[in-house]
């Protein structure tokens, strides 16, 4: 058991409330992971497809901050999940009171009232203004482990960072039921274009299809570098969650991917604050003439990719090689939930890389945790690679820790006598 | 059909009528009110007063006083008594003339040329209510506008006549017959057992950000050591507790100029300046939050409680033109056991 106790001042626990406004739009319910040195309010979606994180620093950030193991226990952490409206509503009006009414806060105190002489264990919020005016919540939490999303910067080559005013510019034009944003660069132009895929069921047309593209020279980033026509494809709804926050703040948003169907992530922060989103992508090189047509290349636990993934592979007319739909989300998820903290072995091999890169394109296994990998193959896909274990020690913080030799030469086999041109729909019944 | 009280005058003076030179004012107290569908009325020669009650545990008053009317006539005793059969006779004898209205039809009514002012009103946006008229307000593009209300006689309708700009509108409304148990809730004003005097946005504050928790009941604590009240309520995903708190030692009891800005009178009966005494009661929340119009609008409120934890809410409102208007609200309190084991605790013990 831990004792938590720290004071916010005015300004940090509105920046609280941007925080916890953009993770409600990732998640109904927001987890609060407390270290000696950071406290992080993390969200994660339903589909596990998204992930974020704003870690605040113990010295900058807070006013005091204590977390402090109680006697005889080592892990120095406090973990819990609650939801995020109730969070809001504690933190809401604050936002008013920042531009000078007279309601304005002096601190907000938060300490975890959880002892074994009180039958009540409580997040207890401490509003305190000014005039004597003292509002105090108390707020059921659940105990929960915190899942963190493993993500490995040294393999994401492709990095930009641009400021966030210039994304909030842009993200103004998308139009309002797009739903996914496909990034890439080409001859010098950054495009950033969201779409809709139409959808039809027999007559009736279930959504119209749409698509707005905004595209901005390279010279307005910051730092830019990411291969050419690599098409990245997110979804808006969090892009547009990302880029509101980190205007919010006047930051800088650094991108780094490394390929279609692997994570990534975007990082922006300052004062204290750093933020991290970490989302699966989906897409395709539509420059290169063969794409290669493993049967895994999306990220099947996006459910929403999911459906548009087979409906581009109907639908659209474009002479692009999609990945065939999902046929096993819930297996993806039951195996997940049975190797916590271990690693997903890749699925994707994109052939080109494959060429053109003949080091490995992962970090090798340890066999010690290969051991655990599920013995299926065929299904082997991309997802975010989870941590929910208590120490970090001997690895950095997020690391996306995945590779696996072994599964990916099945992976080539299997998928050796298809030619790299075949319609996905012709082989479908394959498998 | 607009007629003049003037010509009223001529044939058969009205019971009842008044002409005030904005229906707006009238609209901006009496939506205070609005949270049930009837109000009862009854008219006297001071003025109108205004009644709403829900289930007898609640009960609204606004109070349209004469001095709000450029003119007010009220005749109990005119010719009536003479024209009028036996019946009304009786009745018009001391009683002022009783009887329902539809308060939701009466508010639509007076607002009718008000759709610049959206009657929701949006939080966290004061209302033009603090900020003065806007800029399409027709006082601001010179347009004069009157409100006239008549009452002939018992059973007749309330007759509003709303001219503006060379537009009438003349609405008869329906009058009801008054309710059987009209009596209002009673409050002892001479066994107070707490009077406080704060600012009501403050309590407004209090409301809203306690409503968030979707609470049951709301149960208003106040101690004199150390001296200053909290309103707590609890709900599914937590509990909230909005305290309002004065340094100052409990002698304080009187409004003074040292005092805390906040509280502008605390008074708490003696029986609960004992350490560790506190007053206690419990009120239905949405009851409490029906008030929030009223907490919205007005500049200060008076918090009393009586003996019998029924508690008065009055609201001192300004209305257009610097007026002072009051809006009272009486809450009976919940039956609260487990509070009134722990009372008898805590006397039990040292």
């Amino acid at each position: 058991m831990v004792s938590l106790k720290f004071t916010l001042s005015p300004e940090a626990s509105v920046k609280i409330h941007d925080a916890l406004l953009c993770l409600t739009k990732f998640s109904e319910s927001v987890s609060i992971e407390a270290r000696q040195d950071k406290l992080s309010l993390t969200a994660l979606n339903s589909s596990k497809s998204a992930y974020a994180s704003v870690s605040l620093e113990a010295s900058r950030f807070f006013s005091s901050y204590s977390c402090v193991p109680s006697q005889g226990s080592t892990e120095g952490r406090f973990t819990c999940r609650l939801y995020n409206k109730a969070l809001l509503s504690v933190f809401k009006g604050r936002v008013a009171d920042a531009r000078g009414r007279e309601s304005a806060i002096d601190r907000c105190e938060v300490s975890v009232q959880e002892r074994p002489d009180e039958a009540e264990c409580r997040l207890v919020v401490k509003m305190v203004h000014n005039q004597g005016v003292t509002k105090t919540y108390k707020l059921t939490y659940e105990s929960v482990e915190v899942m963190h999303a493993l993500f490995d910067k040294n393999m994401a080559q492709n990095r930009w960072k641009i400021h966030s005013g210039c994304l909030k510019e842009y993200i103004e034009y998308f139009g309002p039921k797009t739903e996914q944003l496909d990034i890439y660069s080409e001859d010098g132009r950054v495009t950033f274009m969201s779409f809709t895929e139409k959808i039809s069921d027999g007559k009736n047309i279930l959504k119209h299809p749409l698509q707005t593209a905004v595209s901005a020279s390279t010279a307005d980033f910051e730092e830019f570098s990411a291969q050419e026509k690599l098409h990245i494809v997110i979804s808006v709804k969090d892009f547009k969650a990302i880029v509101t926050h980190a205007d919010n703040l006047r930051a800088e948003i650094s991108a780094c991917y490394s390929q279609p169907t692997r994570p990534l992530q975007f990082s922006y922060g300052g004062e204290g604050m750093h933020c991290e989103f970490t989302l699966m992508t989906a897409g395709d090189y539509r420059g290169t003439p063969a794409p290669a047509p493993s049967h895994a290349v999306a990220s099947r636990s996006i459910s929403r990719a999911q459906s548009t993934a087979s409906a581009r592979t109907d639908n659209h007319p474009a002479p692009v090689e999609m990945p065939p739909p999902s046929e096993a989300g819930s297996r993806v998820s039951t195996h997940r939930n049975k190797v916590p903290g271990s690693t997903r072995p890749p699925a994707s091999s994109n052939l080109q890389r494959l060429q053109s890169d003949p080091e490995p394109l992962f970090v090798p296994l340890e066999e010690e945790d290969r051991r655990w990998d599920p013995a299926v193959f065929r299904d082997e896909e991309e997802t975010l690679g989870w941590d929910a274990s208590a120490d970090n020690d001997n690895a950095p913080h997020h690391i996306f820790r995945d590779t696996a030799p072994a599964a990916r030469s099945a992976t080539d086999d299997n998928t050796e006598g298809l030619a790299p041109t075949q319609r996905v729909s012709q082989i479908r019944g394959l498998w | 059909m607009a007629t003049t009280p003037s010509a009223d005058r001529d044939d058969d003076p009205p019971l009842f009528g008044a002409v005030s030179s904005s229906a707006r004012q009238l609209y901006q107290l009496l939506r205070c009110i609005a949270f049930a569908p009837k109000a009862q009325v009854s008219i006297s020669e001071e003025g109108l007063r205004f009644s709403v009650e829900e289930h007898s545990i609640m009960e609204g008053l606004a109070f349209l006083d004469k001095s709000l009317f450029t003119s007010y006539n009220f005749a109990p005793h005119s010719s009536t008594a003479a024209t009028n059969d036996a019946v009304s006779d009786a009745s018009t004898s001391d009683d002022p003339p009783v009887f329902q209205i539809s308060l939701v039809a009466l508010l639509e009514t007076l607002q009718i040329f008000n759709i610049a002012d959206p009657p929701g009103g949006r939080p966290g946006y004061p209302s033009s209510f603090t900020t003065g008229p806007t800029a399409f307000d027709n006082r601001v593009l010179g347009l004069t506008s009157t409100c006239r209300l008549s009452y002939a006689q018992p059973g007749a309708p309330l007759c509003v006549i709303l001219e503006e700009a060379g537009v009438t509108t003349t609405c008869e409304l329906t009058t009801y017959e008054p309710a059987a148990a009209a009596g209002d809730i009673p409050f002892a004003r001479d066994q107070l057992a707490l009077k406080i005097i704060m600012r009501a946005s403050w309590l407004h504050d209090a409301v809203t950000e306690l409503a968030s928790t979707s609470p049951e009941r709301l149960t208003l604590t106040a101690s004199a050591d150390p001296v200053g009240f909290a309103l707590g309520a609890t709900g599914s995903l937590g509990s909230a507790v909005m305290d309002f708190r004065s340094d100052l030692p409990s002698t304080v009891t009187a409004s003074s100029a040292g005092f805390s800005s906040l509280l502008e009178t605390f008074t708490l009966a003696p029986t609960y300046h004992k350490p560790g005494r506190k007053l206690r009661n419990s009120y239905k929340f949405a009851s409490i939050r029906a008030a929030s119009r009223a907490m919205a609008v007005a500049t200060k409120v008076s918090i009393r409680a009586d003996e019998q934890g029924v508690l008065s809410l009055q609201f001192m409102i300004e209305v257009d033109g610097g007026k002072v208007s009051f809006v009272d609200f009486r809450f009976v309190p919940l039956v609260d056991e487990d509070a009134e084991d722990e009372e008898r605790e805590q006397e039990a013990g040292p």
